[in-house]
């Protein structure tokens, strides 16, 4: 999932400065699960930003498992509010930036031929698993996933110096990493697996440097269609 | 000889080496370089300029090695994978060659956090075994890391870190084999305040032969004071400051306390100087130059070969 935080309101009211009629919108995956963009903060949204002076014409809240940033959907949740979008001054998006993009790029500008201001109202800190309270960051999509000899647990992520040839020499005492002493060091972590799986010589060989074109920005994929059935 | 490295042919020729750190100014001052270089001059056989350590901008390594030279020294720069990706790092390596630099230490950097800009963008394409491998490859197969051929290669003896106090503790010496393996000429250590560990740690490492595939410097500094063992006994990440080197900077009277630090840094010379493997010492006095000459000179280290 995208970890997120809410912007401040006086930020999202700067951007929205000189814009009278507004539509707001969340999110039924990611932003309902960080509270950022759910049905719940919508509707707050827009009561601040009517107790601010502006109009909203529309605030859209998709059902939960209903994801803003995968197209069709997000278009099935703006079409019947074609004509608010048509007439407002600005979009505010209670999503990730994904979410925003993808509103803007295939719904607003792709079907509907609408180019309107669009701004966000989080603040998208990364891509994170866990809960139901405590999230963490574990996968950087790297394009070429290192777990099948690391047991399962990624460095480039899980060290802030993203090694892959064993930990660095600021392992605390303790076996915390030294950026964060609340962490425990990932090599700390792998080498203790290695070896109660008893795999320790899976570390001798020197790793070469990763091919970081792989994660060379934008990337993009093409599949085919998702059928529910 | 792989190199015209002063420190290699001390090391090659079975001498007991002696490096020391010299640290570049936080300004552009070449003479805060050559103030140090002349106090440290003829008390060790190459001298570590060290690379933003800390992650708090300083001189350039390379430039500050570059005035050490003028001033007669062997330096050693040292490289961080920190602030460069892989093709600054080949660049950088064929400069430091191509100005006369012999030695260079390979190292992954501190990170950003500890430093004095800790919004800055750390690089980490590489980390510090894949740089002694890349600066290996290029000086005996002048090959670069995309395996693509240059004429000129860099003549450089390769260095690499050795932290024996970090966790954890049992694969340490197989991280040393690792810098080995990858191409490292010589090491130099954490610190050495612990002797048992490190004892124990070289025992290990002898026993797996490493010994004898890579020339090992033991890390020792002289302790100014009683504040300054405190933080490096709980500040310093992979430090290992024992309780009775504390305690005994603590029952020094305050004005003695330089003295015994430079003390106890001679007494662990003359012991790791015993321990089977290690073929020199490399002198951290950070932001205490002054105290080298003194120290080599009373652990019996003079006249340098």
């Amino acid at each position: 999932m995208i970890g997120q935080t809410q912007k401040p309101l006086e930020e999202i009211l700067e951007y929205l400065q000189g814009k009278e009629k507004v539509v707001v919108m969340g999110c039924g995956g990611c932003a309902t699960v960080f509270h950022t963009g759910g049905k719940p903060e919508v509707e707050e949204m827009a009561e601040k930003l009517s107790e601010n002076g502006k109009e909203v014409l529309a605030a859209i809240a998709p059902p939960f498992g209903t994801f803003t940033c995968y197209a069709p959907w997000s278009l099935e949740q703006m079409k019947p509010h074609r004509k608010e979008i048509e007439e407002c001054d600005a979009i505010l998006m209670l999503t990730c930036g994904d979410g925003l993009q993808v509103v803007r790029e295939f719904v607003l500008e792709g079907e509907f031929g609408i180019r309107k201001p669009i701004y966000p109202g989080t603040n998208p800190i990364g891509h994170m698993g866990g809960g139901p309270t405590l999230f963490k960051e574990k996968c950087m999509q790297c394009g070429e996933c290192e777990m099948g000899r690391l047991v399962g647990i990624c460095p480039l992520t899980q060290c802030p110096k993203g090694f892959l040839n064993g930990p660095c020499g600021g392992t605390t005492k303790d076996g915390k990493c030294e950026v964060d002493p609340e962490r425990e060091c990932a090599w700390v972590m792998i080498y203790e697996r290695l070896k109660e799986f008893g795999e320790l010589d899976k570390l001798d060989e020197v790793r070469k440097p990763k091919d970081w074109s792989k994660m060379q920005r934008p990337r993009k994929i093409e599949v085919s269609p998702l059928v529910l059935e | 000889m792989k190199t015209k490295s002063n420190l290699e042919r001390v090391l090659k020729a079975g001498h007991f080496a002696v490096t020391a750190e010299l640290g570049p100014p936080r300004g552009a001052d070449p003479e805060a370089v050559r103030k140090k270089a002349k106090i440290l001059k003829g008390y060790a056989d190459a001298f570590n300029v060290t690379d933003g350590q800390t992650a708090i901008v300083r001189m350039a390594s390379w430039a500050a090695c570059l005035v050490a030279k003028e001033e007669g020294l062997d330096p050693i720069v040292q490289m961080t994978c920190r602030d460069r990706n892989r093709i600054a790092l080949q660049m950088d390596v064929l400069g430091v060659a191509a100005l006369g630099i012999n030695n260079i230490l390979c190292l992954s950097g501190d990170h950003m956090s500890f430093g004095d800009h800790p919004g800055a963008k750390g690089v980490y394409d590489i980390d510090s075994v894949q740089l002694v491998k890349m600066v290996k490859d290029m000086r005996d197969e002048k090959k670069f890391q995309c395996g693509e051929e240059m004429e000129v290669e860099p003549r450089l003896f390769i260095g690499a870190a050795a932290n024996p106090f970090a966790q954890p503790y049992d694969y340490r010496p197989y991280r040393l084999a690792k810098k080995v393996a990858a191409g490292a000429d010589f090491v130099q250590t954490q610190i050495v305040f612990n002797l048992d560990r490190f004892k124990e740690y070289m025992k290990r490492v002898c026993d797996m032969g490493l010994h004898e595939k890579v020339y090992i410097l033991a890390g020792v500094s002289p302790i100014r004071s009683y504040g300054a063992a405190k933080y490096m006994a709980t500040k310093v990440p992979g430090l290992d400051v024992p309780e009775e080197i504390l305690e005994r900077m603590r029952k020094t009277p305050k004005g003695e306390r330089a003295e015994e630090g430079k003390k106890i840094c001679v007494e662990i010379i003359q012991q790791v100087r015993e321990i089977p493997g290690v073929r020199g010492v490399h002198i951290m006095a950070i932001e205490w130059e002054e105290a080298v000459p003194e120290i080599v000179e009373r652990a019996g280290l003079l006249p340098r070969p």
